[in-house]
């Protein structure tokens, strides 16, 4: 049983991480990948919506009419993201301006359903609750080094913070949406290097 | 049991879907007076920011309680114009405090010329400030801002601009970049152009217009929609700032019914004069 | 004019895809071939038409503060905006599993080529990112929320079907191993999000 809770809980962090192994969730992701602060805040909801929404819908799982199955789902998931919005309205105002439409869209991220479809339906509600805050965190590893990055050579901070020395140039183009792609792959470029039995033939 | 019974699923829908609506219908009233709370005291930090009685940074770091005492502690009064500058009606200005912040919905008015504009009048080191917001359409989403005008309304003393969308690292400039707001400072409303009586200027603004800041670079289309925000509103504004220059003035110029611009350049040469 | 404007800026400037990267997990999952993609594009672009204009209304007359004062008087103070997100998907849903259900039964043709599309879409971001965009951008009536429905979903179209030729094409071509798949197609959707900034600040 230990070794099984370990596997749920390391598994999607790096070998089956949800976006660069299972390419889900990517959609509302990579917008609020310009500052860290942003994106720590975004990882934390999902992991908090992924897990909780696990948790609830596993505790339902028995009862839920298999043809309204999604629709149910999705009104347990947009509970918990609204629940989320609302606190953090009252208290990270500031964060939550600056995600405006993106914590919404944490509804439709594909991670949330695809655990909840693959996982909670099947298993008990502690499990599931473990593996959904474990992907939130595989999903929220890779924003934060794409952040990170974007940051740091966009703008030459960290959190705010000046790290780079004042006579960096900015490069504005990390900025821009595009680059956020292309780090990612990047970043899938390294993993496969490591990891050969990932690689797509 | 059979859980694909019609019976049992529409039962057991309208029960989730109940349920989930009352949770959320408590969470949203339980947390509805904080949040209010927050977005009063982001306004009003940004009115304060303008008139320049404290960073907008220290206030972010000051509880909201904090922001709203300092508020009650300088405003002097806040008051709503129509169209023509005369005042209509009084804010609240202690207790629980009246803002007139929906200035989307301004925004609109003033485009069917019936707006009820508001006006904050702070005290600071003796003399008033006058501050009055701006709003407009940036690259992504609204862009908006407080201006903080001396106490006959002729100089610029600050501004501070917000936006909800604009490119990180190049919009969000006209927030996050000090450069570019202290270039208000000193400027002036052209009255006597009121379709256009500021400009941000791509390039670099010329040497000696009053009445121009440089845009930033890279941000054309959020300076753009900036420009356009700070003429509409200004346009909107001027009929009231002319009556405040002109009571300042007293009957030097305009109460004798000397034309505008004579009384513009008037003021200029005043200006010019004091500085050299 | 306006509505040219809003449409051609959806389509390019306001890409679903490129400036927004909504609707990124299916976009990706299904652009191995330009047949499929192009099927599910159009499928968006049908539900965003019909999903929009309709979760407008509901802003409109239900959500927003003060929606409710057709009601009467009494309900003029009521903010019901916090349901937003609920209200939203639950539309989105809805006429989804209509549509499937329509569609099955009266257009078995349609269904085979379009149909197995529908549920992949429920959960497609650019659909509900649509609704929220509309509800931030608070568009003055419901034509200009359909112009801007039609123009994104358009859009979309225009990105899925542009990325499944690149692919079917760089099937031939050599790839370093641990960048093939995956790799590769993100950095391909980036400098396609590169090649469409090229519209920002355009204005009609």
């Amino acid at each position: 049983m230990n070794e099984d809770l370990k596997k749920t809980l390391l598994n999607p962090i790096f070998k089956g991480n949800p976006i660069t192994v299972l390419v889900l969730g990517i959609c509302s992701s990579l917008a609020v990948t310009v500052q860290l602060k942003g994106a720590c805040v975004m990882a934390l909801s999902v992991i908090i919506v992924t897990g909780l929404s696990s948790f609830v819908v596993s505790l339902l799982r028995n009862s839920i009419p298999n043809r309204v199955r999604i629709i149910v789902q999705l009104v347990v998931v947009a509970m918990m993201v609204i629940l989320v919005d609302q606190v953090l309205k009252a208290y990270a105002y500031s964060i939550d301006k600056q995600l405006s439409v993106y914590i919404g869209l944490i509804i439709t991220n594909c991670i949330v359903m695809g655990r909840i479809e693959a996982f909670a339906l099947g298993n008990k509600p502690i499990p599931s609750l473990l593996d959904g805050l474990a992907n939130g965190a595989g999903y929220g590893m890779i924003l934060i080094i794409v952040a990170f990055f974007r940051e740091l050579l966009g703008s030459g901070t960290l959190f705010g913070l000046r790290v780079l020395p004042a006579s960096y140039v900015p490069n504005n183009l990390v900025i821009l949406p595009p680059m956020a792609l292309i780090i990612l792959g990047c970043i899938v470029w390294v993993q496969r290097s490591i990891q050969k039995d990932l690689q797509e033939k | 049991m059979n859980t694909n019974n019609n019976v049992y699923t529409i039962v057991y829908t309208t029960i989730i879907v109940v349920v989930a609506a009352a949770i959320l219908a408590i969470a949203a009233m339980a947390l509805k007076p904080k949040q209010d709370a927050n977005i009063k005291a982001e306004t009003i930090s940004q009115m304060l920011t303008a008139a320049g009685f404290a960073s907008k940074e220290d206030l972010a770091k000051q509880g909201n309680d904090q922001v709203l005492a300092m508020y009650s502690a300088n405003i002097k009064n806040a008051f709503l114009i129509d169209a023509e500058g005369n005042k209509t009606g009084e804010l609240e200005t202690e207790g629980s405090i009246e803002l007139q912040d929906n200035l989307k919905q301004e925004n609109k008015n003033i485009a069917s010329g019936n707006p009820s504009l508001p006006v904050y009048v702070f005290e600071k080191d003796g003399a008033e400030v006058n501050v009055i917001p701006c709003y407009g359409a940036g690259l992504w989403g609204p862009i908006w801002g407080y201006i903080a005008f001396n106490a006959d309304c002729t100089e610029i003393l600050g501004a501070y601009f917000d936006h909800e969308s604009e490119t990180p690292g190049l919009g969000a400039k006209i927030k996050d970049e000090a450069w570019f707001r202290e270039q208000f400072k000193g400027k002036k409303v052209n009255f006597s152009k009121p379709d256009d009586a500021f400009n941000i200027v791509k390039g670099g603004a010329p040497a000696g217009d009053d009445s121009a800041v440089d845009a930033i670079t890279g941000a054309t289309m959020t300076c753009n929609g900036l420009d356009a925000a700070l003429d509409t509103w200004f346009k909107a504004y001027i009929p009231f700032l002319q009556k405040k220059a002109g009571s300042a003035a007293g009957d030097a110029c305009c109460e004798d019914g000397c034309c505008e611009e004579g009384c513009d350049h008037e003021h200029n040469h005043e200006h010019n004069h004091q500085e050299g | 004019m306006e509505y040219i404007s809003l449409f051609v800026k959806s389509i390019f400037v306001d890409n679903m895809i490129f400036a927004y990267f909504l609707g990124m997990c299916s976009y990706l999952a299904v652009s191995k071939n330009v047949k499929t993609a192009n099927g599910l594009g159009i499928a968006v672009i049908f539900v965003l038409l019909c999903t929009l204009p309709l979760n407008y209304l509901l802003n409109k007359y239900v959500l927003q503060p003060g929606a409710l004062s057709w009601l009467g008087e009494r309900f003029a103070g009521v903010d019901l905006s916090f349901l937003s997100f609920i209200l939203f998907i639950a539309v989105i849903a809805a006429f989804v599993q209509i549509v499937e259900m329509v569609v099955e039964k009266f257009l078995p043709a349609l269904y085979s080529s379009l149909g197995i599309f529908l549920p992949l879409i429920a959960v497609n971001c650019a659909i509900l990112g649509g609704s929220l965009f509309m509800q931030q951008r608070e568009f003055l009536n419901v034509g200009e929320a359909a112009t801007y429905a039609l123009g994104s979903g358009i859009g979309w179209w225009l990105a899925i079907v542009a990325l499944a030729a690149i692919r079917e094409k760089m099937a031939y071509s050599k790839v370093p191993a641990p960048l093939k798949g995956l790799g590769i197609t993100f950095m391909v959707v980036g400098l396609m999000g590169m090649a469409f900034m090229t519209f920002m600040g355009i204005s009609l």
